[in-house]
């Protein structure tokens, strides 16, 4: 077996979603990273979102969750994904930020939104890591759908 | 066994909750009002994206049409007339420019609101890749006779992304120039130190008001400036510049007083892809992390 897995770094704000495997990799803080695995073409796509919600400021990109989330399920259909055989498996949202910003809690409020919305969809979670103090590292296989993590 | 209350106690009770009650009540409408807000918001600015095409129907076909009537006036002239033909191409770059620029903001903004768009860091001469930008403003600032300084402190050598810079630092300078008075000056000093790279554009133009100031990265946002209404342009290229200088991790902030110009600053990082360890081979591990990496 000499073929290539091929690597993407994924920068915040960023979405990705291809048929060739890959191996995504991406480094989180109170940002959260999704996921998606296609159990039946065994293809995945991953997001990477920085605040919950887009407020109708600047412009409407997956730095936000509300639209990475759904970028990300409308890509995979494109990919021809089925959305009932998607599975999720969702990291980040780690409380990173200095306690000053700690009213605000941007972490749990991406994490609680990804979850939120992944049962809306009805996307099963079948892997999580959410909140905690520290950042994360993870590399994401998208074909066999691993997700290997480590905190930072 | 009911509790023993005296009525002046009760009495307090019952105010003590009405006052909660208001309270909430308060807290409520509050909240309400501002998602209220922000879904006017949302609508508006969808509205506004669906519309778009037409709202900028004027800035496209107006350029392609001054184009084509110069192409045919130059195909017109005589031989002898250089001059002529020589201020006719002038006008057909202006056209063109302007084009071209709005057409790498449209594009931009679509790959970023797609998720497509990702840094590509590459070693930049930061010195040269200001100076191109101005260069390419040059006519422009001919046209209303502004003149341009600029200053470059620190090292030029700086890792970033340049095709996103130069549509950063385009932005700027198109609206610095777009809102300088005739004759004016622009400022653009650029800073690199510590491995990060300050760039502030500044005019002495008609400056933003405090409402203005506050709504300039919204999307599609145009700033009615009154006196100057025949300002061209299709409002996205702040909100492309605010969602370029977040992916690149860096802030933009603008000082501005209504009358006395504008100055944006944009500062980012030297841009840094983590290296990971992995095997480029599929038949090995596919990738090589130490024994704290928890598999999911």
């Amino acid at each position: 077996m000499d073929n290539l897995v091929i690597t993407h770094y994924l920068f915040p704000a960023e979405l990705f979603a291809e048929a060739q495997p890959h191996v995504v990799s991406t480094v989180l803080g109170s940002c959260v990273a999704v996921c998606l695995y296609d159990t039946q073409l065994k293809i995945g796509g991953i997001n990477h979102y920085m605040l919950p919600l887009w407020n109708g400021t600047g412009l409407a990109s997956p730095k936000y969750g509300n639209i990475a989330i759904n970028k990300l399920i409308e890509r995979m259909e494109k990919l021809g994904s089925n959305k009932a055989n998607l599975v999720a498996k969702v990291f980040g949202g780690g409380n990173v930020l200095s306690s000053s910003n700690n009213t605000f809690s941007i972490g749990k409020r991406n994490a609680q939104l990804a979850l939120d919305m992944l049962a809306e969809h009805k996307i099963p979670i079948i892997a999580q890591s959410l909140g905690g103090d520290h950042g994360r590292q993870i590399l994401f296989n998208t074909h066999t759908n691993e997700v290997r993590q480590k905190y930072v | 066994m009911a509790t023993k209350i005296n009525d002046k106690e009760l009495l307090q009770l019952i105010k003590d909750r009405l006052n909660e009650d208001a309270h909430s009540q308060k807290v409520i409408e509050q909240l309400n009002n501002e998602l209220k807000e922000i879904n006017s918001k949302l609508e508006a600015s969808e509205s506004m994206k669906s519309h778009f095409i037409s709202h900028i129907a004027n800035e496209l076909v107006n350029p392609f049409a001054s184009v084509l009537g110069l192409s045919k006036a130059i195909l017109a002239v005589d031989r002898e007339n250089w001059k002529k033909v020589i201020s006719m191409v002038a006008l057909i770059h202006t056209e063109v420019f302007n084009l071209d620029f709005q057409f790498k903001n449209i594009f931009m903004a679509a790959k970023l609101e797609a998720g497509e768009e990702s840094p590509t860091p590459v070693n930049v001469d930061m010195h040269k890749l200001i100076e191109s930008v101005i260069e390419s403003y040059k006519i422009e600032c001919k046209k209303k006779k502004i003149s341009i300084k600029h200053a470059f402190a620190g090292e030029y050598n700086f890792k970033t992304d340049p095709d996103k810079m130069k549509l950063v630092i385009s932005n700027l300078m198109s609206n610095a120039i777009k809102f300088s008075f005739d004759e004016g000056v622009v400022e653009v000093v650029a800073q690199h130190e510590h491995k990060q790279l300050s760039i502030a554009v500044r005019d002495y133009g008609i400056g933003l008001s405090e409402k203005n100031r506050e709504t300039i990265f919204d999307r599609f946002n145009r700033v009615d400036s009154g006196i100057n209404s025949n300002n061209r342009g299709h409002g996205l290229g702040l909100s492309v510049n605010k969602a370029i200088v977040d992916m690149l991790s860096g802030t933009m902030t603008v000082e501005s007083e209504l009358g006395q110009g504008s100055c944006f600053t944009i500062t980012v990082p030297e841009l840094d892809v983590p290296e990971f360890g992995y095997s480029p081979n599929a038949d090995e591990t596919f990738f090589d992390m130490d024994e704290n990496a928890e598999i999911f």
